[in-house]
């Protein structure tokens, strides 16, 4: 059984740039995305394992992670790019966004500084990517509710007025995460297909756009590994 | 006189073989017509068969002219030559197999013949020809700013035998070799055609003159630029100051149009070798082409390349050189390492210091001589840092709870290593392979830790200004 034939047959590759403070816990928020589903029916991998096992080593990373999604009938990759949270570091951040489609700006709820450090990142990508990148702000670390410090109202309302979506989150009780990719995956997926729209009935693929969305044609086997399921016995 | 018939005889016997032999010769003669006429034409043919399949485009531009006698030269090629053809029969029967496609492409590169090679050899040596004015001219190096004499240079004045072919270190014959070349390929533009023969000082001579008047107007428009101290000598210091400017200028916009051709290059090659094998014309097998072809290229006129990159990041390499010998003794804190990612005991290190399998790692970039091999380097040093965090992670804790490495960890680490990598030419080198490496491969995890490299290398930099703030410990 051939699955997914005809148009479906693309994947859309999207950079994720992950920005937040130092201890908000934006790497164990990607961690637990990718991680928690490793046994589950999606492939998960740490894009490492591959030479890992080369060079045999086992160390653990989170800092640069994909995940393989079927969103729809369309599979997408999703490349997610961890950034430093330090001051120090701010001044490299244009070489780590540059090129994404999506940027998942963390903060924790308890903590109102990190919230301010978010609005300046939103300003900051604003101004360098324009209105085609899809933000996400996320308040991280909602167990920890009763020390809240930065009100859903105020952090909704901020999310609102510019353009981005606000997502509630807890790495630790695994809450919310799911949901926040997956959304972020739909609206760069519509992004995506609204500029190949754009682009009109140009049929030739001009694949090396700007802002990096690759659609590159499955390879057989993996198509093969997902539909075969079924089939032969 | 009596004639001896033997005598006779023997006359007879010679004259018929001198009638022999010119016949013999006037047979040879029509043969060599015969054979010029028929390669005459082949050629006519191949031409036609050539002109056939680009006959598509209407117009004919001189690209498209050099394109179509490259095409003539391999089918030209390939009816003298078996190996072709049988290369194309194993690959239809197994389209998919890497390492047919590699044996292919190795197969092809030891050709010299070959019209993709030929190509091949006359691009590199344009390239060359246009860095070596430069490049020779950089080994004195200016008085003010004295510099350690890199790997790269070195190479060039002594042969290498390990990374360079039998090319290198003989600058003045590849020159003359490669000015023939010029004239017969043909040039994308008519101003780079003028560079290719011209040294440094001469670059763009009436740009030059124009950025020059800008420049002085500029300065007298601006007092600030005038020292007050040095009121008595100021044309002389401006002047200096503007040859420098201007001589970076010249130099950088050198290095764009080198970088710019060389794509030009690759992409050239690439078609062409598409072109003589079409069974190669798929995704994967495209990729393993590329990689065959960029590290043909690369190999011979990378260090003269990386040269020129040096001279336009000099002031990089110089503030990595101060932060490096202002950090020398520094621990991973000092950095901003997490103090649980190192280990403060010197006995369990035996000796050495922490994360050195990844200095160690790091240093072997310069070694390779093509972007896809340093960069497969700087992905390894990456993997060991993050190795060597986890064995350090197990020290501190005996529940052997793993740390997950994410950038607020990395970023110090990478940083500390770069700086006790001790080589300030990482700044040309990643620059360079910023350059040259494939939007492809930018988004995925090569992409993610070149990244990585260049922000820790602008981080190190930064260093001995003292800008940053130390021991910043607000690390998860």
């Amino acid at each position: 059984m051939a699955t997914g034939g005809g148009a479906g047959n693309k994947t859309y590759s999207f950079k994720v740039v992950l920005l937040g403070e130092g201890c908000v816990g934006k790497t164990s928020l990607v961690l637990r995305y990718c991680e928690n589903k490793f046994n589950d029916k999606h492939i998960t991998t740490l894009q490492a394992s591959f030479l890992t096992k080369k060079l045999n080593i086992t160390g653990k990373r989170a800092s640069f992670l994909t995940k393989k999604l079927n969103i729809t009938g369309k599979r997408v990759n999703l490349a997610i790019w961890d950034t430093a949270g330090q001051e120090r570091f701010h001044a490299l951040g244009p070489i780590y966004y540059r090129d994404s489609n999506g940027a998942i700006l963390v903060y924790d709820i308890t903590d109102e500084d990190s919230f301010q450090k978010v609005k300046n990142w939103v300003k900051e990508l604003r101004k360098m990517l324009g209105n085609e990148i899809c933000l996400c702000i996320v308040g991280n670390k909602v167990d920890l509710e009763k020390e809240r410090h930065v009100s859903v109202e105020e952090a909704e309302g901020y999310a609102e007025s510019v353009g981005a979506k606000h997502y509630h989150t807890s790495a630790k009780l695994n809450k919310g995460i799911e949901e926040l990719f997956l959304d972020l995956c739909k609206r760069m997926m519509e992004t995506a297909q609204a500029e190949e729209r754009a682009k009109g009935n140009g049929a030739s693929q001009s694949t090396t756009s700007r802002r990096g969305v690759q659609i590159v044609d499955d390879d057989p086997q993996a198509a093969t590994a997902a539909g075969g399921c079924c089939s032969s016995a | 006189m009596d004639l001896n018939p033997k005598y006779l005889y023997i006359f007879f016997q010679t004259l018929s073989l001198q009638r022999q032999m010119m016949e013999n010769l006037i047979i040879a003669k029509a043969r060599q017509d015969a054979l010029q006429r028929k390669m005459e034409e082949r050629r006519l043919r191949l031409q036609e068969e050539a002109n056939r399949r680009f006959a598509a485009s209407g117009t004919i531009n001189g690209e498209e002219q050099e394109q179509r006698v490259l095409y003539t030269n391999i089918l030209e090629y390939e009816q003298d030559h078996d190996w072709p053809k049988l290369w194309k029969a194993k690959l239809k029967k197994n389209p998919d197999d890497a390492t047919l496609v590699t044996g292919l492409v190795s197969c092809l590169l030891s050709c010299p013949d070959h019209p993709v090679i030929k190509l091949l050899k006359r691009l590199q040596y344009r390239v060359y020809n246009r860095l070596y004015p430069i490049v020779s001219k950089s080994l004195p190096a200016s008085p003010a700013l004295p510099m350690k004499p890199s790997r790269s240079t070195q190479s060039l004045l002594i042969s290498d035998s390990h990374q360079n072919v039998s090319k290198s270190g003989t600058g003045h014959s590849l020159s003359s070799d490669a000015s023939l070349n010029i004239s017969s390929s043909h040039d994308h533009n008519a101003n780079e055609a003028e560079l290719d023969s011209d040294g440094p000082h001469t670059l763009d001579r009436e740009n030059l003159f124009e950025d020059m008047e800008q420049f002085l107007t500029q300065m007298d428009r601006d007092p600030s630029h005038r020292d007050p101290d040095m009121i008595f000598e100021p044309s002389q210091l401006d002047q200096e100051f503007l040859v420098q400017d201007l001589e970076m200028h010249a130099l950088k916009k050198h290095l764009k149009a080198i970088v710019k051709d060389i794509h030009i290059a690759i992409d050239q090659l690439l078609s062409l070798c598409l072109l003589s094998f079409e069974c190669l014309n798929t995704a994967n097998s495209k990729d393993l082409c590329v990689a065959s072809i960029e590290e043909a290229f690369f190999t011979p006129i990378w260090s003269p390349l990386l040269t020129l990159f040096r001279k336009v990041h000099r002031e990089r390499e110089l503030s990595f050189e101060s932060s490096m010998r202002l950090y020398q003794d520094a621990s991973p804190g000092d950095v901003g390492v997490a103090s649980k990612l190192y280990p403060q005991d010197h006995v369990v290190l035996h000796g050495s210091y922490p994360y050195e399998s990844a200095v160690q790692e790091l240093r072997l970039l310069c070694r390779d001589c093509c972007p896809q091999k340093k960069l497969e380097c700087i992905v390894r040093t990456l993997r060991l840092i993050c190795a060597c965090a986890e064995d350090y992670c197990c020290l501190h804790e005996a529940d052997s709870k793993t740390a997950a490495i994410g950038a607020d960890d990395l970023l110090p680490i990478l940083s500390y290593v770069a700086l006790h990598c001790e080589l300030p030419q990482l700044v040309s080198e990643c620059a360079a392979l910023e350059e040259f490496i494939h939007e492809g491969y930018l988004i995925g995890e090569e992409g993610y830790c070149l990244t990585s490299m260049q922000s820790a290398l602008q981080y190190v930099e930064s260093l001995h200004t003292g800008g940053f703030q130390l021991h910043n410990t607000k690390s998860a």
